[in-house]
């Protein structure tokens, strides 16, 4: 089973995409900043895919992705996910090492056609 | 589906609402503030991208169009004011209601936010730069210390859970859960119990685990079963030295300690959880009335059980409402008075012996204790006679009656008919006191004590009426016994029972008499007296019997027993019994001894029925502006000395006095004056001893009518009088004199336990000659008239003295000595003892029967005439009897 690590500080958005994924036949992880996310992906080399808030307290998002992608571990798939307020910065996150985004609120659809593109699913 | 994650959503932006409002107002105060611009940003931002997925348009309109406005903050483009700020909080407030009607009834609730929505995005677009170019105002409230985030919904706690890792969540609990349990059951999620802020320790190990508050509740309750048990066990080999289960049993006890802490530790909150709303309530009044107020914060990390928090939330509230609505005066007026415009409304809380301590400071107007008399009499409360009475401190607790708001104007804002009379009522239900302590022009206080926990006490189990009863300890402030031959130092004031405690006047009630239960107490028992605590008031319980203390677990009083407010709750023992918890202010309320309005009114006014003569009072300042009375027929010379000749030996004060060193005493407690030179004394004697009383100066001689009323508060106060419409505190001489010749006081023994009635329709003078004979051994009886001191001999009673007052209703002094006579008491000494004066009253006397004739007053005169009295008749008496 492919396994995704949802990254937000909502429980709800974590709790929707839970849902999604489910449906797509993943295993979920969860994290609710950067920094939680980290130590998951310390102890869990076999996380396929990401979902990756921006906004989140202690550690953001672009952060996470830098050192993320800065560490010497298997490197899933990072979808960024965000807002039109943030929508100005989303270069910022695939220069980082995003490899997709979506805007919320995404549907089962959307994070589908992303996971494809991407080559997870 | 969707449910569950409305249910997510609603916890948890309640949980960054709470926190939101402190946010805001500190913003305001430190409109630089990035840290804080990012966490509000962030929790309208999460709402905002939270609502698409559930599909709330309107609450999402809102949230996105305030968002804007916080971004521009955010990335500097907008500054951050009142004029900017005022619309974001407003639309807090919006997105609240939505989230309440939502939470009540699933659906968002329509509402037309157009215009709010405009005004947002004007500021975050279109006139931004007018806007922020406008004067900004100075921060009207600020926040000193903001609370700690409150980061759980009233409805959960977080517990620290060590090592729970972010592993994929469990399916959640019972998807059906009704009421405002939004989290679902034991659900483990990678959340921070702190916001953001310090980044340091930042590890899996601190994670929290969320556990809904019933499985809690469950588990306290659970506890206190336990606790139950143990103490059932306890009590079986107690005694038994040998038992093969005394080591099990003994680790047992350990461990149901152990986990009844832990589980009351799972309950533990901050009481920062209680506070934050609270700046924004300051804020938004300050803005209201045009004031400047600063709320500071102290204590917000002290922690207490999560019902007491519950329960003294909006207590609190209301008082910081008070201070900032009532206290705090204008700029204008603070100006004026050389006060900082800014006013300060100091929150504080603190462990203080297993209690919690919040003190609610602010540093405005004091409360103006005439106008809070007048607006008791305005309601009817009082009459303006009881006003006239009322001392500061009694007036002062008028302010926790119904109905009583002091503000000039009632505001729209503190004037709602909650009145501290409910926040009274609210904290004594948890067994908390309030105190309150105001001065005028510099600022009031509250204190409010109140317990950690509710769910399991200490108490103190007695007997009364032959049954058994919990009193909890934190009521008990001392248990007193007193062996049968000391009965006699309880002592009647009008027909309430009082006990001299250390120079106090502590009224006395029997557990059994208040509960309305048959009397097991024998005469000649000893008197066991719980002396318990109200407020500011003292009262003894007289109980059968005192046995241990327990830690007992506070079961609700069933439906029936509701209303009985004398109960708190129930408990089980540990042999089994089911008990009563009493509820100690409930008692005092029952047999109104104390601070009771109605009480004191009734004794005041039945104190003015039978007092028909007047008194030569003495007034004089304690300290200046400060009144204070003495009878001055108490008073033996009024001397002045120069400071000069004072003299200090140890730690007392003494001058030379007619070849004699006289103790100097100040008056005590808040009447301390200052010292003026030469030094005004009033010199009291009783028997050989003098001392003198270091007033601040003599005022006046006037013939008053003497009402007292009894209070066991201040020790060396017998009472208040009446004296120019004003309520005087009037000088209990007896204590000076003890407390200026202590080694005089101990008790003569009780070489002559001859027994003396005295009847006397004033309180006042019964209690005055009682004292003075039994500091002399006597046995007092004290009746208040002449029936009744009849019906006494009557039924059997032998005296061998009486000493009467003359002028009484119903039947007089001489129609009495007429009556003794008449029955055959031939040789019972009969001493006259009145403020009339004459020969031919003292001759009236004699033809009706009297032996001697005595004014009142004169103690040692009165004394030594019993003394001759009883000592001649005595040979008499006997043959007369035999």
């Amino acid at each position: 089973m492919k396994t995704v690590l949802l990254v937000d500080d909502s429980r709800a958005v974590r709790l929707a995409g839970k849902r999604i994924f489910e449906s797509l036949g993943f295993g979920t992880l969860e994290a609710g900043d950067g920094q939680q996310a980290l130590d998951v992906v310390a102890s869990h080399p076999t996380i396929d895919a990401v979902l990756l808030d921006w906004n989140m307290p202690v550690m953001n998002g672009l952060d996470f992705l830098k050192t993320l992608r800065s560490q010497a571990v298997a490197q899933p798939v990072v979808v960024m996910c965000t807002t039109e307020n943030d929508i100005a910065h989303i270069t910022e996150a695939l220069t980082a090492g995003a490899n997709e985004y979506v805007m919320k609120p995404f549907t089962e659809d959307i994070i589908r056609e992303k996971l494809q593109e991407t080559g997870v699913l | 589906m969707e449910d569950e994650i409305l249910k997510e959503f609603l916890a948890e932006s309640w949980e960054n609402l709470g926190r939101l409002d402190s946010e805001i107002v500190g913003l305001e105060k430190n409109p630089g503030d990035k840290e804080l611009l990012a966490s509000i940003f962030r929790t309208i931002h999460t709402i905002k991208g939270t609502c698409g997925f559930i599909g709330l348009t309107g609450l999402g309109a809102v949230a996105h169009s305030a968002e804007n406005v916080l971004g521009k903050m955010r990335d500097g483009a907008l500054a951050a004011s009142q004029v900017t700020i005022s619309p974001v909080l407003e639309a807090v407030d919006e997105i609240k209601f939505l989230l309440h009607g939502l939470e009540a009834s699933g659906k968002e609730p329509a509402r037309d936010n157009s215009d709010l929505i405009r005004r947002l995005d004007v500021i975050a677009t279109g006139i931004e730069a007018a806007l922020a170019d406008a004067p900004v105002t100075a921060p009207l409230a600020t926040a000193s210390s903001v609370a700690p985030p409150a980061h759980s919904v009233p409805a959960t706690v977080s517990v620290p859970a060590a090592a729970v890792a972010a592993e994929p969540v469990t399916a959640p609990g019972p998807a059906k859960s009704n009421g405002p349990a939004l989290s679902a059951n034991a659900e483990l999620t990678g959340e921070h119990p702190t916001a953001d802020g310090d980044g340091a320790s930042r590890s899996v190990a601190d994670l929290t685990i969320r556990v809904n508050v019933d499985v809690v509740d469950r588990l306290m309750n659970m506890v206190g079963e336990l606790v139950l048990t143990r103490n059932q066990l306890l009590q079986m080999v107690r005694g038994e030295d040998e038992s093969k289960y005394a080591a099990p049993i003994t680790h047992l006890n350990r461990v149901t300690t152990d986990l009844q802490e832990a589980v009351m530790k799972t309950r533990m909150q901050p009481i920062g959880n209680a506070w934050s709303k609270l700046p924004r309530v300051v804020r938004d009044l300050a803005k209201t009335l045009s004031k400047q107020i600063d709320l500071m914060m102290t204590g917000a990390e002290t922690e207490l059980d999560r019902t007491v928090l519950d329960a003294i939330k909006d207590p609190l509230t209301h008082m910081v409402r008070n201070s900032a609505d009532h206290g705090i005066e204008t700029p204008a007026v603070r100006r004026a008075a050389g006060k900082p415009e800014m006013g300060t409304v100091r929150l504080n809380a603190f462990h203080e012996g297993g209690h919690v301590i919040i003190c609610i400071e602010d540093d405005g107007a004091g409360i103006n204790v005439d106008r809070v008399k007048q607006k008791a009499v305005q309601n009817g409360l009082i009459t303006e006679a009881d006003a006239a009475r009322m001392t500061e401190k009694e007036a002062l607790s008028l302010i926790f009656h119904a109905g009583l708001s002091t503000a000039e104007q009632v505001t729209s804002v503190s004037g709602r008919g909650v009145g501290m009379d409910v926040v009274r009522t609210q904290i004594e239900r948890i067994g908390g006191t309030v105190e309150l302590a105001s001065r005028r022009g510099s600022g009031t206080t509250v204190r409010i004590k109140i317990p950690l926990t509710l769910a399991i006490v200490s108490a103190l189990v007695v007997e009364g009426g032959g049954l058994p009863f919990a009193i909890p300890q934190l009521g008990i402030v001392e248990l007193v016994r007193l062996g049968a031959e000391d009965r006699h130092r309880i002592e009647k004031i009008h027909d309430k029972a009082v006990f001299r405690l250390r120079n106090r006047l502590l009224p006395l009630v029997g557990l059994d008499d208040v509960l309305g239960l048959e009397r097991k107490r024998a005469e000649t028992d000893d008197v066991n007296i719980v002396v318990v605590q109200v407020g500011d008031d003292q009262f003894g319980l007289i109980v059968d019997e005192v046995f241990d203390t327990e830690e007992i677990v506070v079961k609700p009083v069933g439906q029936l027993l509701k209303s009985v407010p004398l109960y708190q709750g129930i408990t089980i023992l540990g042999d089994g019994r089911v008990i009563m918890i009493l509820d100690v202010a409930g008692v005092a309320a029952s047999f109104g001894g104390i601070g009771g309005q109605t009480s004191e009114r009734d004794v005041a006014h039945e104190g003015e029925d039978d007092q028909s003569g007047t008194t030569s009072l003495l007034l004089f300042e304690s300290q200046p502006g400060t009144m204070m009375a003495v009878p001055l027929s108490l008073v033996a010379r009024l001397e002045e000395f120069p400071r000069s000749a004072i003299e200090q030996t140890g730690d007392r004060l003494v001058v030379q006095y007619r070849g004699n060193l006289l103790p100097l005493l100040p008056i005590e407690g808040d009447y301390r004056g200052t010292e003026v030179d030469p030094q005004p004394v009033v010199v009291f004697s009783e028997g050989a001893h003098s001392m003198g009383l270091m007033v601040s100066s003599i005022q006046d001689i006037l013939e008053e009518r003497l009402v007292i009323r009894m209070q066991s508060r201040r020790a060396g106060v017998l009472g208040t009088a009446i004296i120019d419409a004003r309520a005087t505190d009037l000088i209990d001489t007896h204590y000076y004199v003890m407390q200026a010749n202590p080694e005089w006081f101990t008790k003569k023994p009780d070489l002559k336990p001859k027994r003396v009635l005295v009847v006397d329709d004033s309180i006042f003078f019964r209690q005055l000659v009682t004292t003075a004979l039994e500091n002399e051994g006597y046995r007092v009886r004290a009746v208040d008239g002449a029936k009744q001191a009849l019906r006494c001999l009557d039924g059997g009673d032998a005296f061998d003295c009486v000493v009467s007052d003359i002028e009484m209703p119903e039947m007089s002094g001489w129609e009495f000595a007429k009556a003794v006579r008449e029955r055959g008491w031939a040789e019972l000494p009969l001493l006259a003892l009145t403020s009339l004066a004459g020969a031919n009253q003292e001759s009236k006397a004699m033809r009706a029967g009297f032996n001697r004739f005595q004014q009142k007053f004169n103690v040692d005169r009165f004394l030594a005439a019993v003394d001759d009295m009883i000592s001649e008749s005595q040979p008499g008496q006997q043959e007369a009897s035999a």
